[in-house]
């Protein structure tokens, strides 16, 4: 009987795949060749920062050597500001400007024969109202100031007054004096003087004028 | 990781090279990746933002400076303007009084109208509104309180030309009082006030 015999001489390394393309030589060639790929890109991206680094150097450079131009120019800038924020302010207070003189003067020629001014005040402005010791303002923040007028005489009666009220209110004072009123009780008798006097009235008429405005 | 060692051990020892030299080599790139690529990129992106704010800084900061002289133009233009203002009607103190100044300015128009001033007293300073942004220097209203004595006609004229000839004084308060035994001749409390420099702010 015959029986074939089979002799295996080849090692395991020696075996050689149908395939030309050898897994063990491909993967360590193609890992290697990754991994040298990647270095590549690495050292294109250090180079690439370096430029840039290069670059980013150059541009302060440059910004610091225009740094005196340009601070003397943010100076020139903050001074304007300034003066504007000065001018401003006063202009403020040119805005607030009332003028009394001329309606003063008119007033003379209005009163009618039967009254006598015994006063007139225009009062100081209002006190400021007190400072929060915390947070101190560096002016008052209300803009309007009120201004008033008063008038204070004598008379022989109410009419002599109620024309000047409406003599008040003719377009010669309207400019400075807004509204008028007689207070109630703005007539007493005048119990300081003689008793030949006594029918003389004592009036009072208060005024409001145009505010001052500081805006 | 649980490596199956007799299956490796079954290997033939040149795959056995090979794998390893694989593993390695990913290994390798793992670590340039993570620990060299990432971070040079993020270090280029940050760089790229940086050169991109450093040359719009540039072109500004190179835009402003060839806008001095117009800008030197326009400070002193405003400078002029302010000083013109200080110069109609903005008092300082004569002698370090405001009181003294005042009188001086206000003596002429007394002579002129007849107004007779006795006394002349220097009111504390009202400060003014403040605009924003606050300037460095403020302003504030100086009254000066002249008492004296005159016609009811030589009162308003001597207010009258004091609002005329100066354009920033201003009637702040006013008191005429009738005098029963000298019915023409009245008292008067007369207070104007002017813009004065105030406390300086610090910058």
């Amino acid at each position: 009987m015959r029986k074939p015999l089979h002799l295996d001489l080849l090692k395991d390394e020696e075996r050689l795949s149908a395939s030309p393309i050898r897994l063990r030589v491909m993967l360590p060639v193609f890992s290697l060749l990754a991994a040298l790929g990647i270095a590549v890109w690495w050292s294109v991206l250090v180079a690439r920062a370096h430029t840039l680094g290069l670059q980013k150097a150059g541009l302060e450079n440059a910004i610091a050597e225009l740094k005196p131009a340009h601070t003397s120019l943010l100076a020139l800038r903050a001074e304007e500001q300034d003066t504007a924020a000065t001018l401003k302010q006063l202009a403020y207070y040119k805005n607030a400007r009332v003028v009394f003189g001329e309606t003063f003067a008119k007033l003379a020629d209005h009163v009618p024969e039967k009254v006598q001014f015994t006063e007139l005040r225009v009062p100081p402005p209002p006190p400021l109202p007190p400072q929060d010791p915390k947070k101190p303002l560096l002016g008052p923040t209300n803009p309007v100031e009120r201004v008033t007028l008063r008038l204070a005489g004598r008379t022989s009666g109410p009419e002599p007054v109620n024309a000047l009220f409406q003599t008040l209110r003719t377009p010669a004072f309207t400019n400075l004096i807004r509204s008028a009123e007689i207070p109630k009780g703005a007539f007493r008798q005048d119990t300081a003087r003689n008793a030949a006097n006594r029918e003389t009235l004592l009036f009072e008429l208060t005024c409001e004028c145009a505010p001052r405005r500081f805006e | 990781m649980n490596f199956d060692a007799p299956l490796i051990r079954k290997l033939a020892p040149s795959m056995r090279r090979a794998l390893i030299v694989t593993f390695v080599a990913l290994v390798i790139a793992v670590a340039l990746i993570s620990f060299a690529i990432l971070p040079t990129r993020a270090r280029l992106k940050k760089l790229a933002s940086e050169i991109d704010v450093l040359n719009a800084d540039l072109a500004s900061v190179r835009a402003d400076i060839a806008a001095t002289d117009r800008q030197k133009d326009k400070t002193a233009a405003l400078a002029a303007q302010r000083d013109a203002f200080l110069e109609s009607g903005v008092i300082e103190p004569l002698l370090g009084s405001f009181a003294m100044r005042g009188k001086a300015l206000l003596d002429p128009f007394a002579q002129e109208t007849g107004f007779n001033i006795e006394t002349v007293k220097e009111l504390p300073l009202i400060p003014l509104q403040v605009p924003s942004p606050a300037p460095l220097q403020l302003y504030g209203r100086q009254p000066v309180e002249f008492s004296g004595r005159g016609s009811y006609t030589q009162i308003t004229a001597f207010i009258s030309y004091a609002e005329r000839a100066l354009p920033l004084a201003t009637l702040s308060s006013l008191l005429i009082l009738g005098q029963p035994q000298n019915p023409e001749i009245h008292k008067a409390l007369i207070t104007f006030e002017w813009p004065a420099k105030g406390e300086k702010r610090k910058p």
